[in-house]
């Protein structure tokens, strides 16, 4: 494929990112612990309808009978939930009518993110919802967007004005019951964002959702909820950041996806959590369950740089339900000093005719450990079943671990699977080619890094492509020698 | 009486009945008490996710036969490898039958485990190779060690090229109305020396027969080792074979495992690197229709620098069989310039086959290449159709190409008679009469 | 411009260079032949710091500056350049995404701020011109799947995009046929000027037809065993190394 200019342009340009600050704002904060009281009181505090309050109750008593789940390759302490504030707000309005009531202080924050929520800036052509701890605080482009008949609001205000719509979908994808973090989540989730694209709409912008964890011994846990309707194509962004502190914190978020009959959802995640200090101290837990149904001819696109978190585990994964549809997953996982990573995706297939892709490209340094863990499912009715699955690892230095451990259950015999997967490293010659063109070697690594992980970066929106770039750089920083 | 407890109850009347070494008497109890501990493997153990042993250990099986039966060799002649001399261990519902057999003791030992445990001459080496490599956290493995009794024994000296195979066949008469057997194997392959062995396990009528074996084997310096493994019994048969091999520097393991025949089969095969420098190939090709089911449990631990080890199953599955291939690879963090490959490739005729793969990297040393590949498909329908447009009927084709497709496989037999043998089992297996020799 | 005083080298404890001397000025182009196995990749690795040589004894100076100690790429930001025999791949980064972060970082090194992307845009151009290399060429991986020839022709590339003072040749002529040779002597000839240097290390004269050398060495066994004109690398055509002997 041969550069435009414009391509050639974006590709020479250079850009900074640094996140590590905290922001000084009041916020509302429940005091710790979970109890039913606690659940009714989030749910209060929404202004939520009773069948709302219902739900989360019947969530929390499932999740009281669960157990946390220990399959995973990561070690890490156990939460302890009664010492989690489950609701902090910035302290303001409940509401935002307009960007100026928001507390100037955190448009400083979004500022320092990079992120555009004044409206003035459409150049970036993003329309942004916006979560700090639990709670949506701005979201933008929301009249450009009505006009097509999309909505796209926080999830608390979905819950009192689409009731049908959300009550229709949500835990549809991931039952309350799935696991331990999916019944937290139903019971405690704050926010999030919820996003409906019409029948036959294509969405004209990117949909983008930041996430911040700003307060300390908070969890944050919010809830997104994605339908495109028939025939409808949306294209759907988050990034998650939290400011350095000493003690873990939690995220256990729950994402569901709905794509109907002839819809695309792409869904890309650049999650740079606080992954802990050079010495493994502090750090997010980030314990996220994420699943999209495919109907019909439809297709989800699942793309993630994770970058941060101590604790990362995580399989994005789609159920491709209706014929001809398709699923892919395509993932970067950076695991440094003592970070670890349990990620990976799984495809079930059972309508006919249904296709997957799985790229996975695990890079490990540090004392880190990196897994991937994936399944690839066809059920004994998807025939004409296809998947191709590669998982690529990278280790440096000889310190750290990279696993992978798929999962293949094929009960169709019309059924064409593969899977590669391979482990290499970053070769001396490679290293003393590019110093010898003047590039020390710590950017050398990075060109390397950037090289390895293409087929997935392809996969982003232009935009973020090149703060992921970015991010792949910083994450390895201090990783040689 | 549930299979679990009968065993439990019958190891005091067991151990009554045989001579009591008091060693490996403390070993045999340390195992009872884990095997009732821990009881057989269920669905809710991870490596035992997807083979299910309920619709094997709910017959009710008799744990030791009472008495020696003896076959004629004529009956059982078609089970030998023909045209080929070889030393054999032959056993029949679980005890040694010195007719059939040919033991040998002219500078090296291939005798039977009952005589290694109790006489004198061999303690030194019991004492440094039994149930050292063993798995002492598996139920199964303890259950055969508790009642580790008979078997091959086999010790070559140092410098020993062992110039016939080693042929070891435990049959079962069927006398009993459901028999368990527990054939405990050593071979201690001293530095240099060089053996070939084949094992088979053949049930002489449809009463039920449960085989759980564990397989001991040490390979020292320089040793060369192939071991094949033919597992070709009546569908009313059930296996789990347990194989661990310990190597010492530069020597070089193959195993090649064949699977066409029995109700259940689940092979546990485990690969200990105690030095640098050494190979370690694991072959196989299953072959299985009906409501067969065969599980190749491989894990291959890498714990020197310079070791290599190659894997490459084959599997072809019709009916409503179900294939099971699990391959886990351990690289610990000094075994740099570790080449780790693994490729298991499998191919679905019917629309009510299974198969379930699960091939895993587990590495934490970065100097190495390590890769895996797995891969379910069908016999390409382009191929079939140049074939049969020249002329071969779509049977004949179809064999052919199934043949193709796990050759590189069968290539790995070294022996010729025994290649031949292998192919007329495919053949067979395929309902053909194809010759092969392409 | 470049001076190199009593060089030994080894790898893995063998002696591979046993004494060279050499003195390169601006605007010279050196040419250096020998047999296989004589050094003369081992030169232009130690000139350009590989650190799998060990320099046991000797120094090189590069502008007057003792450059023995310092790491390749500060050698490189100080303009010398290596175009490799056998140029390394590297997956998934495209030509020009390299060519932006090599040129990047030597601006950097010398405190000047990155080149804006229309002005490099501009000299990727120019240059692909020079060397008849088309934009899709620039959109590959680097080195990745490349013939031979495409390898060569991207490290003249390059080298015309770095602009260094002193250019080191090792066998690019190998794996060229008739024309890519030609294109590739013509960029040499094209960068060639009063301020920079070059040395061409080969196996054969054919190269330096086009490449006119002002003086040829002959190394052999660790050794120049002989200098002269251009006319010398005829000779050796002629007679076969065994001459040197």
């Amino acid at each position: 494929m041969a550069y435009t200019e414009e391509e050639l342009k974006k590709e020479l340009e250079t850009q900074e990112y640094e996140y590590g600050f905290v922001t000084e704002i009041d916020a509302d904060t429940f005091s710790k612990g979970l109890s039913e009281d606690v659940v009714r009181a989030i749910s209060k505090r929404k202004e939520e309808p009773n069948w709302m309050t219902e739900w989360r109750l019947e969530a929390y008593r499932s999740w009281k009978k669960m157990k946390e789940p220990e399959w995973s390759n990561v070690k890490y302490i156990k939460p302890d939930f009664q010492e989690i504030s489950y609701y902090s707000a910035p302290k303001s309005k409940d509401k935002y009518e307009s960007l100026d009531e928001v507390d100037p202080e955190l448009l400083k924050t979004f500022e320092k993110l990079g992120i555009s929520v004044n409206e003035q800036k459409k150049l970036a052509g993003v329309a942004v919802d916006i979560v700090v701890d639990s709670v949506s605080v701005a979201t933008t482009f929301r009249e450009t967007l009505s006009k097509k008949g999309i909505i796209f609001c926080s999830i608390s205000e979905a819950i009192r004005e689409y009731p049908d719509l959300v009550k229709k979908y949500i835990g549809s994808v991931i039952p309350r019951k799935d696991n331990f973090y999916s019944a937290l989540n139903s019971a405690v989730f704050s926010d999030g964002s919820f996003c409906y694209i019409p029948k036959g709409v294509r969405c004209p912008m990117e949909l983008s959702t930041y996430f911040r964890i700003n307060q300390a011994g908070t969890g944050q846990f919010e809830r997104t909820l994605v339908i495109a309707d028939e025939g409808s194509y949306v294209s759907y962004l988050e990034g998650c950041t939290a400011p350095s502190r000493d003690e873990n914190q939690l995220h256990a978020a729950v994402v569901e996806l709905i794509a109907l009959d002839n819809a695309e959802i792409k869904y890309s995640t650049v999650q740079n959590w606080y992954p802990g200090n050079k010495n493994g101290k502090g750090g997010v837990y980030n314990f996220v369950t994420k699943r999209g149904i495919c109907h019909t001819n439809s297709k989800i696109s699942w793309t993630q740089v994770e970058t941060g978190s101590a604790v990362t585990w995580k399989y994005p994964s789609c159920i491709l339900k209706g014929d001809n549809s398709i699923g892919e997953f395509y993932s970067i996982a950076v695991t440094n000093n003592y970070q670890q990573a349990d990620t990976g995706t799984k495809m079930i297939h059972i309508g006919k005719n249904t296709k997957s892709t799985i790229i996975s490209k695990g890079i490990s340094a540090g004392k880190s450990q990196n897994s991937y863990r994936g399944l690839v499912q066809v059920n004994p009715r998807a025939e004409n079943a296809r998947n191709f699955s590669q998982c690529d690892s990278l280790l440096m230095g000889n310190k750290c671990g990279a696993h992978t451990f798929p999962y293949i259950e094929v009960k169709n015999n019309t059924a064409m699977v593969e899977h590669e997967a391979s482990t290499s490293k970053i070769g001396e010659d490679q290293i003393f080619y590019c110093n010898q063109r003047g590039i020390d070697t710590e950017k050398a690594i990075a060109l390397i890094v950037n090289g390895f992980s293409k087929e997935v970066l392809n996969n982003l929106p232009m935009e973020f492509a090149v703060e992921a770039q970015k991010l792949l750089e910083i994450s390895l920083e201090g990783s040689v020698g | 009486m549930q299979l679990t407890e009968k065993l439990i109850s019958s190891f005091l009347a067991f151990e009554l009945d045989i001579d009591i070494h008091s060693d490996i008497h403390n070993i045999r109890t340390n195992a009872i008490k884990k095997f009732e501990e821990l009881g057989f493997p269920n669905k809710k153990l991870e490596n035992w996710k997807y083979t299910s042993l309920n619709r094997i250990i709910k017959e009710d099986y008799t744990v030791f036969s009472k008495k020696k039966n003896v076959i004629d060799f004529k009956k059982v002649k078609d089970y030998f490898i023909d045209n080929i001399e070889t030393h054999k261990l032959i056993f029949v519902d679980g005890f040694f039958d010195p007719f059939l057999s040919q033991t040998s003791h002219d500078g090296l030992d291939i005798c039977i485990m009952s005589a290694a445990l109790s006489k004198p001459k061999y303690a030194k080496i019991i004492e440094k190779y039994f149930n050292k490599s063993a798995n002492l956290e598996d139920s199964l493995t303890c259950l055969n060690t508790a009642f580790s009794k008979e078997g091959a024994y086999v010790h070559i000296p140092k410098n020993t090229v062992l110039e016939k195979p080693i042929e070891i066949i435990h049959f079962a008469t069927g006398n009993e109305a459901a028999l368990m057997l527990q054939p405990r194997n050593l071979v201690v392959v001293e530095q240099g020396a060089e053996v070939e062995i084949i094992e088979s396990h053949q049930s002489l009528t449809v009463n039920p027969i449960f085989t759980n074996s564990v397989t001991e084997i040490f390979a020292e310096k320089n040793a060369n080792i192939d071991y094949y493994k033919i597992q070709n019994d009546v569908v009313t048969s059930s296996l789990v074979d347990n194989t661990y091999i310990s190597q010492k520097r530069n020597s070089d393991v193959k195993v090649h495992t064949f699977s066409f025949g029995g109700k259940l089969t689940r092979n546990n095969l485990n690969f200990f690197q105690k030095d640098s420098s050494i190979n370690s190939t694991m072959n196989g090709v299953t072959i299985i229709d009906y409501d067969q089911l065969v599980d190749h449990h491989t894990l291959v631990h890498h714990a020197n620098p310079n070791c290599e080890s190659h894997q490459d199953y084959k599997g072809i599955y019709s009916g409503k069989s179900t294939g099971v291939f699990n391959g886990k690879i351990i690289v610990d963090k000094i075994a740099q310039k570790t080449n780790a490959f693994q490729q298991n490739n499998n191919i679905l005729l019917d629309n009510k086959s299974t198969i379930n793969s699960k091939p895993q990297l587990e590495i934490f040393a970065d100097d190495v290449k390590c890769s895996h590949g797995c891969t379910i498909g069908q016999l390409d329908q382009d191929a079939l159709f140049y074939l049969r447009a020249r002329g071969i009927p779509k049977k004949e084709a179809k064999a052919l190409l199934t043949y193709a497709f796990a050759n590189n496989v069968l290539e790995s037999v070294k022996i010729p008679e025994l290649k031949i043998r292998v192919k007329n089992i495919i053949a067979k297996k395929l309902g053909v009469s194809l010759g092969f020799d392409l | 411009m470049l001076t190199i005083d009593n060089l030994h080298v080894s790898i893995e404890g063998k002696a591979i260079l046993n004494g060279i001397n050499l003195n390169v000025r601006a605007g010279e182009v050196h040419a250096i032949m020998g047999p296989n196995g004589s050094g003369k990749s081992t030169l232009s690795a130690a000139i350009a710091g590989n650190e799998s040589y060990d320099v046991v004894k000797g120094d090189i100076l590069f502008k007057g500056e003792n450059i023995i100690e310092l790491a390749p790429e500060e050698r490189a930001h100080k303009g010398i350049f290596l175009s490799f025999q056998y140029p390394i791949e590297i997956p998934g980064i495209t030509v020009t995404n390299f060519i932006k972060t090599s040129i990047n970082s030597n601006l950097k090194a010398r405190g000047e701020s990155d080149m804006p992307a229309n002005k490099m845009l501009k000299k990727i151009r120019e240059k692909a011109a020079l060397l008849e290399i088309d934009s899709k060429f620039l959109s590959r991986s680097l080195n990745e799947g490349f013939s031979g020839g495409e390898k060569k022709r991207n490290e003249i590339f390059q080298m015309a995009m770095l602009e260094p003072s002193l250019s080191i040749l090792d066998e690019t002529d190998s794996g060229l046929d008739i024309d890519a040779l030609k294109i590739v002597a013509n960029g040499v000839n094209k960068l060639k000027n009063k301020s920079n240097a070059i040395i061409v290390i080969t196996h054969y004269q054919r190269l330096l037809d086009y490449i006119i050398p002002d003086y040829v060495h002959v190394l052999h066994e660790g050794k120049i065993v002989k200098s002269g004109g251009k006319e010398l690398a005829h000779e050796l055509e002629e007679k076969g190394y065994d001459w040197i002997k």
